[in-house]
Parts: C-alpha cells; sequence; structure tokens
C-alpha cells in the first residue's frame, strides 16, 4: 500500500495489521521473510505457554523474560550500549568510522570510577568518564582526520590502547587490574528529589499499588539516572539528527562533503565534532557502566567486554536512526539479560558457558541476515578541501 | 652537486622507495610509541606513592650539580623509571645471552616468537586480501582446543612406539589445529562474503564464543577435564607428543624445531602471495577489489579461502602453543591473537617482515615478565605500547609531515602508503 492511494477512512482498524505485515515483511528476501515469521511464531507460542501452561519449560521461561528484574537488568545493561551506539551514529553519519567505541568505553568506565574515588563524588566521576573518553576521541579525530590513516585501523589502535591503559593505571593506582569499590547511581526512588522520588514510591490512585510496584514495568520508575538520561539522550540525538541545521551538515558531510564545502561549511569541523559527540556519549556509556556497578574490572577483555562493538551493531541493525537502534540495543541488552537470569535462577540446567555466547551469535545472525545497511557513502574516506596545501 | 646535496637526493630517492619508507615508518612508529610509554610510565609513576624516587628530573641536573655544588633548582620526583624500565623489558628478555645462550629467559622470548610467527602471519595474508581478521584469537584458541583434547585420546596407545610416534603425531596435531582454525576463520570470510557481514565485528564476537566453547569443554570431567586436576584443563599430553627441546632444556618449553617450522611456514605464505596465481588473485583481491573481479577472480571464493588460510595459520598457532608450551589444553589463552594484529602491522603485512616483528614481540612479552619480576612498573604496559604501536603505524602522513618540515626531502607524486595492505606493500611488490 503506497501512501498516494491511501484514504484515511473507518477502514483503519483493519489497515493496522496490514501496514504492520508491510513493515515486517514487504520487500525482504526469503530467509529474512523466514527468520521474522518464525521468531514472531516462537514469542506467540511463549506467551501462549505463558499464559496457559506457566508449568511448562516454555511457560517458566515467558516467567523469566517477565520478572521484573529482567527488564530492570535490561535497562542497566542498555544504557552502555545505547550511548555508545548514539556516538557511533554520530560519527559514521559524518563519514567517519568509529570502530574504537569499545576503547572509548573502556577508558571512560576506568575514569569513572577513578574520579569516583578520588571526588567522592558519582557526578563528578560520570564528567571524569566522559572527559577520559572525550580525549581519545580526540586523538582518534586527529590521526584520522588531520593525519588520514585508515580509520578501521585507528580504531583498533584505540581499543586496543585502551584495553592496555586501563588494567595498566588500575594496577598502578589500585595494585590489580580490579579497582576498588567506589559509591553506585541510586536508583530514582532512593534519589530523595521531592516531587519524583515520592511519585514513583506513592500509590497511584485509580490502580491502588505505587509505580515502582507495576509488575514488569516498574523497573522503569525505579532505574538509575543513567537509564532515564538514555532515553533522553536518545531523544535528543534523533532532534539533532533530523531537525537541526547540524544534523543536515553531519549527513552531508558523511554523504556529499564536496558539496558541503561548496556550501561554505568546513567538512573538517563537522568531522571533528561529530567524533567528540560520540567520545562524550560513549564517556557517559562506558562511566555509567562501572558506575553502575561500583568497580571497574580488568581482566581479560575487562567488563566492557564487547559493548562497543555490539553498539556498532546494534545502529546499523537500526539503519543509523537513533530509536531503531535504541531498539536494537534492548534487544541485545534483553538478551544478556535473560542469559544473566537464567545463570542466576538455574531453572533449565543449562551449561552457563555456552548460555553467554547467546548474545554475541544473535549479533553474528542479526549481522548477516540485516547487515546489508547502506553506509553514508563518504564513509571511511578522507576528504581534502581544494583549499587546503 | 655537493656531497652532501647529493647524499641527501639519494636519501630521498630510498624514502621515496616504498619498502623503505615502509620501514621507516615502523622503526620511527616503535620509537614514538617508547617515547610516549615513557612519558606515561613517567606520569604513572607521578600517580602512585612510594618511598624514595626511582626517577629524578633535575634542572640542572645532578652531572652539573655535582661540580658546581648546591641543589636543581626545579627537581620532580618519579616512582619509575623509564630508562631501567625499558632496560628491563628489552635488554632482560635476552638474558644473559653471551654467556649462556640458551638461557631461561632468551627461551622465553624465542617460544613467545614462535607463536607469534603464526598469528602475526595469519593476519598478514588477511590484510592483503583487504580483510581485517581481528579473529586470528578465536582462531588459535580453537586449533589449541582441538589439538589438544585429540591428542589426548590419540596420544597414549601410540607414544610406545618411541621416535615413529612423534613422526605421526607432531604433523598430525598441526593439521588438526590448522583445520579447527581454518574452520573457525572460514566462517566469519563465508559471512562476509556472501551475507555482507563485517569481517571485524563477526571475527570479534566469534573471539567471545571461541573462549566459552573452550571453556564448556575443559570444566567439564564429561567432556576432556582432568578429572584429577582442580584447575580448568585436560590431561597432559605424553611427551611424544610434545615438540622435542633440541638444544634448550626441557623445562624452558621452547623448541627450535617449532622455531624451524614457522620460518619456513612464512617463506612458504611469502612464496605463496608473490609467486602463485592464487597469490596474485588474493593480493588483487585486497589492491583492486573490482579490477580483480573484471579480470576474472571469484571475489566471494577468494574471500572464503584467505579467511580459512589465515585461521588456519592462526590454528597451527594454537597447535603450536598446546605441543611446545602447554602440555595440555587450558582456556585462558594469552593475547597471541590480538599481538598479531600489531605484529602483522609493523611488518607492512609482508610475511617476511613478520619474522623481525614477531622477534620484537617475543621480547617485548617475555620481558614483560622481567618487568614484572624486576620493577614495580605493572606489566600491563606493554599492552599500551601494542596500541600506541598500531596507531602510528596507521598514520604514515604524520611522519610524511615530519619527515618534510625537518628533512627536506622533496617528494613528488607520492603514492600514500595504506596500512591495510590495500596500496603499497612491502618489498615483494
Amino acid at each position: 500500500m503506497s501512501s498516494a492511494d491511501y484514504v484515511p477512512s473507518a477502514s483503519d482498524v483493519r489497515a493496522l495489521p496490514e501496514r504492520a505485515y508491510d513493515r515486517l515483511f514487504a520487500g525482504r528476501g526469503r530467509v529474512q521473510q523466514g527468520v521474522i515469521a518464525i521468531t514472531l511464531a516462537a514469542v506467540l507460542a511463549l506467551v501462549a505457554f505463558g499464559v496457559f501452561a506457566p508449568e511448562s519449560t516454555a511457560g517458566r521461561l515467558f516467567a523469566v523474560l517477565t520478572a521484573s528484574s529482567t527488564l530492570a537488568a535490561t535497562l542497566r545493561l542498555s544504557v552502555p550500549i545505547a550511548f555508545a551506539a548514539l556516538g557511533g551514529i554520530f560519527a559514521e553519519k559524518s563519514g567517519v568510522i568509529n570502530i574504537g567505541l569499545e576503547g572509548l568505553l573502556i577508558i571512560a568506565a576506568f575514569t569513572g570510577i577513578y574520579a569516583t574515588d578520588i571526588t567522592g563524588s558519582v557526578w563528578y566521576g560520570l564528567a571524569g568518564g566522559v572527559v577520559a573518553s572525550t580525549l581519545l576521541a580526540g586523538l582518534f579525530a586527529v590521526v584520522c582526520i588531520e593525519f588520514r590513516a585508515d580509520q578501521i585501523i585507528a580504531g583498533l589502535a584505540v581499543w586496543l590502547i585502551a584495553l592496555g591503559l586501563a588494567p595498566f593505571l588500575s594496577s598502578v593506582i589500585y595494585g590489580g587490574k580490579n579497582t576498588a569499590s567506589v559509591a553506585t547511581f541510586p536508583t530514582l526512588a532512593d534519589m530523595g528529589i521531592p516531587v519524583i522520588s515520592d511519585g514513583v514510591t506513592a500509590p497511584l490512585p485509580l490502580v491502588g499499588t505505587a509505580p515502582v510496584d507495576i509488575p514488569f514495568f516498574g523497573a522503569l520508575f525505579d532505574a538509575g539516572p543513567p537509564v532515564y538520561l538514555m532515553f533522553a539522550a536518545v531523544a535528543l540525538s534523533w532532534y539533532a539528527l533530523n531537525r537541526t541545521a547540524f544534523g543536515r551538515w553531519v549527513k552531508a558531510s558523511g554523504e556529499n562533503p564536496k558539496a558541503l564545502d561548496t556550501a561554505g561549511v568546513n567538512v573538517h569541523r563537522v568531522r571533528y565534532v561529530a567524533v567528540l559527540l560520540s567520545g562524550v556519549l560513549a564517556g557517559v556509556g562506558g562511566a555509567a557502566l562501572a558506575l553502575g556497578i561500583g568497580q571497574f574490572t580488568g581482566n581479560g577483555p575487562t567488563m566492557v567486554n564487547g559493548k562497543g562493538f555490539i553498539a556498532i551493531v546494534a545502529y546499523l541493525f537500526g539503519n543509523y536512526n537513533p530509536v531503531g537502534a535504541l531498539a536494537s540495543t534492548m534487544l541485545f541488552a534483553g538478551l544478556d539479560a535473560t542469559q544473566l537470569t537464567l545463570q542466576a535462577r538455574d531453572v533449565f540446567n543449562v551449561p552457563t558457558e555456552l548460555v553467554r555466547t547467546i548474545p554475541y551469535i544473535t549479533v553474528i545472525v542479526v549481522l548477516a541476515l540485516f547487515g546489508r545497511t547502506r553506509l553514508p557513502s563518504a564513509a571511511g574516506d578522507h576528504y581534502e578541501s581544494g583549499e587546503d596545501e | 652537486m655537493s656531497l652532501s646535496q647529493r647524499a641527501r637526493d639519494a636519501m630521498g630517492r630510498l624514502v621515496r622507495a616504498s619498502g623503505f619508507e615502509r620501514f621507516l615508518i615502523s622503526a620511527s612508529a616503535l620509537l614514538l610509541s617508547v617515547l610516549i610509554g615513557a612519558v606515561i610510565v613517567l606520569g604513572a609513576g607521578r600517580m602512585t606513592s612510594c618511598g624514595t624516587a626511582a626517577y629524578t628530573l633535575a634542572f640542572p641536573g645532578s652531572f652539573v650539580t655535582q661540580f658546581t655544588g648546591g641543589d636543581a633548582i626545579f627537581a620532580m620526583g618519579f616512582c619509575y623509571d623509564p630508562i631501567a624500565l625499558y632496560d628491563l623489558l628489552f635488554l632482560g628478555a635476552l638474558g644473559d645471552i653471551l654467556n649462556d645462550p640458551t638461557n631461561g629467559q632468551f627461551a622465553t622470548t624465542i617460544a613467545e616468537t614462535t607463536i607469534l610467527l603464526f598469528t602475526g602471519v595469519a593476519v598478514a595474508v588477511a590484510f592483503r586480501a583487504g580483510i581485517f581478521n581481528i579473529g586470528a584469537q578465536g582462531q588459535l584458541v580453537m586449533g589449541a582446543l582441538v589439538t589438544g583434547v585429540v591428542l589426548v585420546s590419540v596420544a597414549p596407545p601410540l607414544s610406545g612406539l618411541g621416535v615413529f610416534a612423534a613422526v605421526v603425531l607432531l604433523p598430525l596435531g598441526l593439521v588438526l589445529g590448522a583445520v579447527a582454525g581454518g574452520v573457525y576463520g572460514a566462517v566469519p570470510g563465508a559471512l562476509k562474503a556472501y551475507a555482507d557481514a563485517n569481517e571485524v565485528i563477526t571475527t570479534i564476537m566469534l573471539n567471545f564464543v571461541a573462549t566459552s566453547i573452550a571453556l564448556f569443554f575443559v570444566s567439564r570431567e564429561q567432556f576432556f577435564k582432568d578429572p584429577e586436576s582442580f584447575a580448568n584443563q585436560t590431561v597432559n599430553l605424553p611427551d611424544a607428543a610434545m615438540f622435542p627441546e633440541l638444544v634448550f632444556r626441557a623445562r624452558d618449553d621452547v623448541s627450535l624445531l617449532a622455531l624451524g617450522f614457522g620460518v619456513a611456514v612464512l617463506v612458504g605464505v611469502w612464496y605463496l602471495l608473490r609467486h602463485t596465481s592464487f597469490g596474485y588473485d588474493l593480493r588483487t583481491s585486497g589492491l583492486q577489489p573490482d579490477a580483480a573481479e573484471y579480470g576474472g577472480v571469484d571475489a566471494d571464493r577468494t574471500i572464503v579461502s584467505s579467511m580459512a588460510l589465515s585461521g588456519a595459520l592462526a590454528g597451527i598457532g594454537g597447535a603450536v602453543y598446546v605441543m611446545m608450551v602447554l602440555g595440555n589444553f587450558q582456556p585462558g589463552v594469552p593475547s597471541y591473537g590480538f599481538d598479531g594484529i600489531t605484529v602483522s602491522i609493523l611488518a607492512g603485512n609482508n610475511p617476511l617482515g613478520v619474522g623481525f616483528a614477531a622477534l620484537l614481540f617475543g621480547i617485548l612479552k617475555s620481558g614483560s615478565i622481567v618487568v614484572q619480576v624486576g620493577s614495580d612498573v605493572p606489566p600491563a604496559l606493554v599492552g599500551v605500547l601494542r596500541g600506541l604501536i598500531i596507531l602510528f603505524v596507521a598514520m604514515p602522513e604524520f611522519f610524511r609531515m615530519a619527515g618534510r618540515k625537518f628533512g627536506s626531502f622533496h617528494q613528488t607524486g607520492e603514492q600514500p602508503v595504506a596500512t591495510d595492505g590495500g596500496t603499497g606493500g612491502g618489498v615483494d611488490e
């Protein structure tokens, strides 16, 4: 159904499933259609088992999925991925593929803890993480824009530098790859903000329970500040990209830098701002990740554990749209939360090592099936203005 | 034309030759990384606390004040001494090599070098085909796992056969590692070729998956866990399945045979890339994918086969790690795969250059143990150097600009040397 012959009428109600069908299946390959159909069927079956046969295996899985703690964990785990994904969108839209998001998360996670430890305030810690991540992003920007480095390799270097530097500094300061424990972000109900904190704990007039006690969705009202920052950042990023002059410049810088240059806008400056912005956003995500736990753990792949790379897939899957990126982030984080709950409850006696790989394998499958997104046409290319030199 | 002018011209010509420029860039990148590493060490020395300063920056320095008397006008103490640190890192790795060429520390250096030869050349092969194989780590883990668990069940009945057992078991282990790593490398290759999935992401994800799979199989007694050990590991392999140490002592876990095999593999890969039609297809796909396809190269198949080859080389590295160093399989494999990326980039993705870069990194890895024992500086510093080296090699333009500013080589019509093997390349071009 194209928009031209669409006449609003009383049949709108009937058109809704039709539109949903179009959205899910139209214009897709056989394999994608099949996977979407199977996923839909599986979700429906799971809900049916959950409602009608709660004692069955599928029913118990449904109970795990709908536990309030699962949503809470999903939101918490979404924060670093979503922020890094937003940052990645800005950088890549402007023509700089920032594969070093993982490194930005790592350095921000460590600095967030260190700054909190020194200042005693989680908010200063968050700021410290943002500063560290932005500095590293600045280095990446200079290397890519000024010195025409290969963006992929420079991004890998950013990751490896952070992967070495954070455990190194942790060993210097705390005598081991894991830092000391510091304060964590309080939840909304515990923050003691006059109207809001009372609002979420007081019973609602019609329902009779407090918002925090609502099953499943209650977690939305009892999260830490980073979760609300995440929603705000997604909305702001969407607005900035789609409704402001800066957003148009960023897109033009990635799609047709020459045109932007001709219009009198400095392409290099737009790219610098976009990459620095990706540093700021990833910094919030990384610091929030560490401050949610109150410790930085730096063994092996560190506590960030691939979240920066998952973020890249999240925004590709979300087709560079901040809202889409948030949705796919919630999918990956939801899988991670589910596997954590499965491990903790030991419901099915599944091998934890293999369950842990579910989010990673999903990322690969999603990338293989839906990864054919169109990159900004100048992404990865160096742009040299004719006026330089 | 004066002599200095002529020398300068000759120098300029040399620098313009891409192979030599490559070498200069790698050497400058290394030097710059070491310098910045020293600054980081000094900075870190200010962040920690210690009784007496290990290193003091003063103006005027002690060299002057010892004659003139009095104190320095400005002095700042640091807890770590970068010069002593680099002494431990680079020279410590060689041990007392003049008096005892087979000392334990040098043996460790050789062992590390041997494994880095394989991961380095694995990454280089993929780079040459225009593919970023960040998954050498996962491929090495799979190669090591399969070699370990299969040899554990195959080796004991054969071990009574003496030399004959080694003749059968060593090649078998290498083949097992190659097959496992090759299959694990072909998967992201196929995903890239036929589903357009970015190989950087898929290979990194597969690294995580490989670690989990390895842990799964060796942490359960119904599979391959040694029931008599508290640690997660397989039963030890019999001696017949281990590389013979030849000159070195048995407890140093090093083998000149494995090193020789590694060098032979480097030369083999160099020959393959340079003198065979497969190598030609692989290189043209990396340089000019469109031109390669136009010239009749099956691009998809080249991607899969170069990733399979790359994975197989990393997998052989895993097999050597099991049969030379560990003697069984244990999860928690050191980051040979990531070091392989640096080795390859430092070597300009040239298989023969990998030999030198691997030796350098073998020294760094082995030296970091000396640093851990002999100083307070955390050995994680080597990880920082690894990242810095990649960063600086990735920005040849920086060194060209610096060269233009300080030197007087006028470069006309230069061809930028890309780090991904896209253009330019090593001396073998």
